[in-house]
């Protein structure tokens, strides 16, 4: 058990700190265009459109009506913590005005959705192993376009690598401090499978519609989009079925 | 309320998802214009529906061959990319200022007709599998067919045409559907091996014509709140009236 515990902590930790990875492409890039930010949203997305369809095939085994109920309930917690965060107006480190708002609603709404993803994680133990593995990589994989965001939104402000690489771990802490209280909720009360499932897959479809998807159409083509969408989107499911 | 032959059943419901498009003008039938949000949250709610009715036909044919299924939504998407490209309505202009745009009307009735003709696969497989699973995503068609219409009509009102003949439009545009569902439903026999595939096929097209036509056209007139909110609800419906219903 606590063998375990340990395991999905640091399952969770894995998934936190590839987050970091998304900084690294500003290694050679000196300057980001649009069209790179589009590409990586619109990646991130088809990832984790694929990873909540397997969410909702899975819980779905257990029942369709308390998975679809725990889809709401993913919706409905994004919603409140968005609007929790609307209309304040803060300095960020060396970020001043728009920029520092811009910057910390992004990593803010990041931090909040890693909430649901912790709980995706422990969830899925519940579910297995190898799901969870597989979970881990999903997650851990479309963490580094997430990180990518995050810098893109951080660095053209005057923001440093280490800053960019730091906060993009720090929105993703919350993946490992809750996936453990998620496994052993999810342990203690198996019924409640479904709607954790559910909940993540909402809390995703959600973030997709409402953050990622609207940036990638700002700055690509609806071509582009819909082509690297597909494409996460099917690899996503190939890897789910075939790792 | 099922005709006892299943080829009049799809061709019934098939026809049924095709005419509904007419009530998407007709709140354009008065002298006002709806306001925007609401032709962009219809287009979402039709985004939703397709969607899940994209999952719902991705999950059955991933029950029976995960990998063929995936070669057949590459396979619909390439298929849908490479129409839009070869027909020029690849690059389509939205924005309701730009409706009176020259040559956006020719395009935009092409495109629905191509969009329609895959919706009509969609529905004819589905069929193949279960005639109810078919009735289902016909049904959950139907409804998106009419929020569709609402954006098409817009466009062509802003353009000079009368509300009836928008209708009618609407209609004439998804005359592929009922049309290709019966073409794919003759093909039951022959499609045993390749089922996952055509099911692969339908859910990839969808999905890319949701994500190219749909989406944009919905965030250009919707807040992103308001669109992700209508999508989540609709895709979760169909989930859960499957459950239901099938």
């Amino acid at each position: 058990m606590t063998a375990t515990v340990g395991l999905v902590f640091l399952y969770g930790l894995i998934t936190a700190v590839a987050t970091g990875l998304g900084a690294l492409p500003f290694v050679f890039l000196r300057r980001i265009s649009r069209r790179h930010v589009a590409v990586a949203n619109a990646l991130a997305s088809g990832l984790m459109l694929g990873a909540s369809s397997g969410l909702l095939m899975e819980g779905t085994r257990y029942g369709i009506r308390q998975t679809v109920v725990g889809g709401a309930l993913g919706v409905v917690f994004i919603l409140a913590g968005e609007r929790l965060l609307e209309g304040r107006e803060v300095e960020f480190g060396a970020l001043r005005g728009a920029g520092a708002r811009q910057t910390l609603l992004i990593l803010a709404v990041m931090t909040l959705h890693s909430f649901s993803e912790g709980v995706a994680v422990g969830v899925a133990f519940g579910g297995g192993t190898k799901l969870a593995a597989l979970i881990t990589i999903a997650i851990a994989v479309h963490n580094i376009p997430e990180g990518l965001a995050i810098s893109a939104v951080m660095r053209p402000k005057g923001a440093s690598l280490a800053a960019c690489a730091g906060w993009s771990i720090f929105s993703s802490l919350p993946q490992p401090l809750m996936a453990v209280p998620a496994f052993l909720f999810v342990e203690a009360f198996q019924p409640v499978l479904p709607y954790g499932l559910g909940f993540a897959a909402g809390a995703m479809i959600f973030m997709v519609f409402l953050e990622l998807l609207p940036e990638a159409y700002e700055g690509a083509s609806s071509t582009a989009v819909g082509l690297w969408v597909c494409s996460a989107l099917g690899a996503m499911i190939l890897f789910q079925r075939y790792l | 309320m099922t005709p006892a032959e299943p080829v009049l059943t799809v061709l019934l419901f098939g026809s049924l998802a095709a005419v509904l498009a007419a009530l998407g003008a007709l709140p354009f039938a008065g002298s006002r214009r709806p306001a925007a949000a609401w032709i962009g949250g219809a287009n979402a709610l039709a985004s939703g529906l397709m969607l899940g009715a994209g999952h719902l036909l991705l999950g059955r044919g991933l029950e029976h061959a995960a990998f063929g299924t995936v070669a057949g939504a590459a396979l619909g998407v390439l298929y849908a990319h490479t129409i839009k490209r070869c027909t020029g309505t690849h690059v389509v202009d939205r924005r309701p200022e730009q409706a009176t745009a020259d040559g956006l009307g020719y395009k935009l009735l092409l495109e629905s007709m191509l969009h329609s003709a895959a919706e009509g696969v969609a529905i004819g497989v589905a069929m193949v599998v279960e005639i109810r699973l078919g009735i289902f995503v016909a049904l959950a068609l139907a409804v998106h067919n009419i929020g569709e219409a609402m954006a098409l009509t817009d466009t062509l009102r802003r353009r000079g045409i009368s509300a009836g003949e928008a209708a009618g439009l609407c209609v004439g545009t998804n005359v592929p559907q009922p049309l290709l569902a019966l073409a794919v439903f003759a093909l039951a026999p022959v499609l045993d091996i390749m089922l996952p595939a055509a099911l692969g096929f339908a859910a990839g097209a969808l999905t890319f014509l949701v994500l190219t036509e749909l989406l944009p056209a919905s965030y250009q007139r919707a807040r992103g709140a308001l669109v992700a909110l209508v999508v989540s609800v609709a895709a979760g419906a169909v989930l859960l009236l499957e459950d239901f219903l099938v």
